[in-house]
């Protein structure tokens, strides 16, 4: 590939940032951990490599916190802003459109008036230690998609405009009703609020449990038709004649899409602005072949969430941020500082 | 290599709305047929229907024997490759990623490009010519560079059918040709067949075999460029006055558009004109489209204002070339401008053959009819060939009540208002 990076580079480096990323912010919080330390913790739990290193000087208590609350953050971090950045990216290509992300065709709102419900119903039950909430969420965000799926759809066909149009109409409709419990029910709008503003506050192993095989399928999945956005670029009928099965392609990429940000979702709640900026960052650094942004951008998105991440959790400690807040505190004025300098966005 | 098209009883509609009706058409391999007719006739319909960008709501198409629905959508690209109007040419992929893109039907989904692909898409680059761009971005280049982009990227897709939709909209004249050429070369080399709608005229036919004319979802006319383009059919199609006759320089058909065809609107003014060597093309241009009555004469025959006033049945009284005017030609032509409201003069050479036409203005301003001379005549050209006769003759005229105008617009003015 000539154009951008060299996909080579781009890894290489994107690695190296992670894991410095991974040492740096499991060293970060209220208990006073070094980065040598905390990285001697990590390895050690790796089988094969953990019994050749020496981690008896580090309190237990330290190992704990570590293993057992901050990597499992962290790594939760990584696989959703990963998740959105991939599936931004595959909804940018499929709709031709630079402002669609993974909420666009309804998913946040349908997933907002879900965990909404759950909360002023006060649904406490956890099956596999999963909330209510979550589970509500996760619903909620399957059911708005597909009616928005079904409006658009016309004899198998699902053209871009009707389904951008069907996005927008529905989610203002489940907005309204969301306004409406949360004045109805005001006691419970500041949990409402909170959860829609997105957190990765008390997540431990079982969401990482969850999220981690529909994330890594659900992107793999979508890696697999790089070519065919790659050519939808070019126009439907271009890439229907080039041998895209257009609609089958489509539809794959919506179905595929829905669920892996329906996970998402039901584990952070709704954290904006990743799956929209990060796309279009990555996509100016690497260019716009699908083969290579794909990737590039879940690796970009995942670094991106751990950073905001433990900026929330430490910014202001021992009060923690939700997360949603700085991604567009931090991105926004990113993103139209890079608008400025490339202009190559539009 | 090549392979033939053929639609049955094709018809396709937008709703309650018809754009084509059973149309039925055999392309044969290996053709260049052009796709021609006016605006909104259904060209680019029936080219996405052939592409199966759209589906026929009845009817069948066939790629040599086999059914088009009977294609899956890989195999119809490895057999047929399409080139849309003013295509996406893609955000900022470089040349070469594109081209390599009319690969796709061959690699299969977790497969890399084999050297053979490579080598296919050079091939292609070379041949449109574009083989110096391929790192460049296509957001980059010109609009024939991006047109000749998009046919490399088609030619990799080794079609056996190549089908364009207005390839050379947009483009410049030399890049209108070098596509075309392109077209022509690919059509007699690699055999591919060829279909192409053609908006303009000329370029269709010079370039193609079989030219098929559209009007109003149907076809009106199929075959060699020769039998379809006929002004009879193009008129009917276009709905205005076309000449046609044969380029001086290439030999091909040329069409000349005359002017619109104004049907319902009859107008009562009539007006006769004196001219002759080509002098009054203008003033019988811009008569015709007020729609005035209009008579012509006397003009030689086969000259050039002879013919187009023969084309635009406007009533010619004709002499014999390079001979002087008759006394029966000159009869005929006063009682033409008898007849007439309004007699215009044009700036005629005046010679020994014509000088009578002057007669007939003066006959006219004698009988107090308003006479007009829409003077062209240069300054420092002489226009009298008879040794001063004309000017005299002229200076009379004046002296009548000749009313001159340098604009003809100051002309139609005046019969306008005077109504």
């Amino acid at each position: 590939m000539i154009s951008g990076l060299s996909k080579k580079t781009f890894f290489i480096t994107g690695t190296m940032a992670l894991a410095i990323v991974l040492v740096f912010s499991t060293s970060l919080g209220a208990a006073n951990i070094t980065p040598r330390d905390s990285l001697m913790v990590m390895l050690s739990a790796i089988p094969g490599i953990g019994d050749l290193l020496d981690v008896n000087h580090i309190s237990h208590a330290h190992q704990s916190i570590i293993l057992y609350i901050r990597l499992p953050r962290i790594i939760l971090a990584f696989l959703v802003g990963y998740g959105l950045s991939v599936v931004g990216t595959a909804m940018q290509g499929m709709l031709k459109n630079p402002m669609a992300d993974p909420f666009i065709i309804g998913t946040s709102s349908g997933a907002a008036l879900g965990a909404a419900i759950a909360i002023v119903l006060k649904f406490n039950q956890s099956i596999l230690g999963f909330g209510a909430v979550s589970m509500t969420a996760f619903v909620g965000a399957l059911l708005s998609t597909s009616i928005v799926y079904r409006l658009a759809s016309l004899k198998n066909r699902v053209p871009v405009t009707a389904l951008l149009l069907a996005g927008v109409a529905t989610g203002q409709f489940f907005n309204a009703i969301l306004s409406f419990i949360m004045v109805m029910a005001s006691q419970d709008v500041s949990s409402i609020i909170y959860w829609t503003m997105g957190s990765f506050s008390s997540r431990g192993w079982q969401h990482v449990g969850l999220i981690v095989i529909p994330v890594l399928v659900g992107s793999l999945v979508l890696m697999t038709y790089a070519k065919e956005l790659n050519l939808l670029l070019l126009g439907e009928d271009t890439a229907s004649n080039t041998g895209v099965e257009v609609d089958a392609v489509k539809r794959i990429i919506l179905v595929v899409s829905t669920l892996l940000t329906a996970f998402v979702v039901s584990v952070s709640g709704i954290i904006g602005f990743v799956g929209l900026i990060i796309p279009h960052v990555t996509r100016m650094l690497t260019g716009p072949d699908h083969r290579f942004l794909l990737p590039a951008a879940g690796l970009m998105g995942g670094i991106f969430l751990i950073v905001t991440d433990t900026f929330s959790r430490t910014i202001i400690a021992p009060t923690e941020l939700p997360v949603g807040i700085l991604t567009a505190l931090a991105g926004a004025p990113f993103f139209i500082y890079l608008l400025r300098q490339t202009k190559k966005l539009r | 290599m090549g392979k033939s098209i053929q639609i049955k009883d094709l018809t396709f509609g937008y709703g309650d709305q018809s754009i084509l009706k059973k149309l039925n058409v055999m392309i044969g391999h290996r053709t260049f047929l052009s796709i021609i007719g006016p605006n909104g006739s259904g060209k680019t319909t029936l080219l996405k229907n052939i592409a199966r960008n759209l589906t026929p709501d009845q009817g069948s198409i066939f790629i040599d024997q086999k059914e088009l629905k009977a294609y899956s959508t890989s195999d119809l690209a490895k057999d047929m490759a399409v080139v849309h109007q003013n295509p996406d040419a893609g955000v900022d992929f470089t040349v070469y990623d594109v081209v390599m893109m009319g690969r796709h039907p061959y690699i299969p989904r977790f497969k890399r490009e084999t050297a053979q692909d490579m080598e296919i898409v050079e091939q292609a680059l070379k041949a449109t010519s574009v083989f110096h761009l391929q790192e460049r971005f296509v957001d980059e280049i010109s609009g024939g560079e991006k047109q000749r982009v998009m046919i490399a990227k088609a030619l990799a897709q080794e079609p056996q059918v190549l089908l364009l939709d207005e390839p050379t909209s947009f483009l410049d004249i030399h890049h209108q040709i070098e596509i075309l050429d392109l077209l022509k070369k690919l059509n007699q080399e690699k055999q591919i067949t060829v279909i192409a709608v053609i908006h303009d005229l000329n370029l269709a036919a010079r370039y193609s075999d079989e030219v098929m004319l559209m009007h109003e979802g149907k076809i009106l006319a199929l075959g060699t460029t020769e039998k379809v383009m006929t002004t009879t059919q193009l008129q009917r199609a276009y709905d205005m006055n076309m000449i046609i006759d044969h380029n001086v320089y290439t030999g091909s058909l040329q069409i000349s558009p005359v002017a619109v065809n104004k049907k319902n609107t009859v107008s009562t003014i009539s007006v006769h004109v004196i001219g002759g060597g080509g002098i009054a093309k203008e003033v019988l241009q811009r008569c015709y489209r007020e729609n005035f009555q209009l008579s012509l004469g006397v003009v030689n025959k086969g000259d050039s204002d002879a013919e187009l006033g023969k084309k635009l049945d406007v009533n010619v009284v004709e002499e014999e070339p390079f001979c002087d005017i008759t006394d029966k030609a000159l009869e005929k032509a006063c009682m033409l401008a008898d007849y007439a409201q309004y007699v215009i003069l044009t700036s005629i050479p005046i010679g020994r053959g014509n000088l009578r036409n002057l007669l007939i203005a003066k006959t006219q301003l004698n009988e107090g009819k308003t006479v007009f001379l829409w003077n062209t005549y240069k300054e420092g050209t002489p226009y009298d060939y008879v040794g001063g006769e004309g000017i005299n003759c002229l200076n009379e005229l004046r002296a009548l009540g000749l009313r001159e105008y340098k604009s003809l617009d100051d002309i139609m003015d005046e019969i306008q208002q005077s109504q």
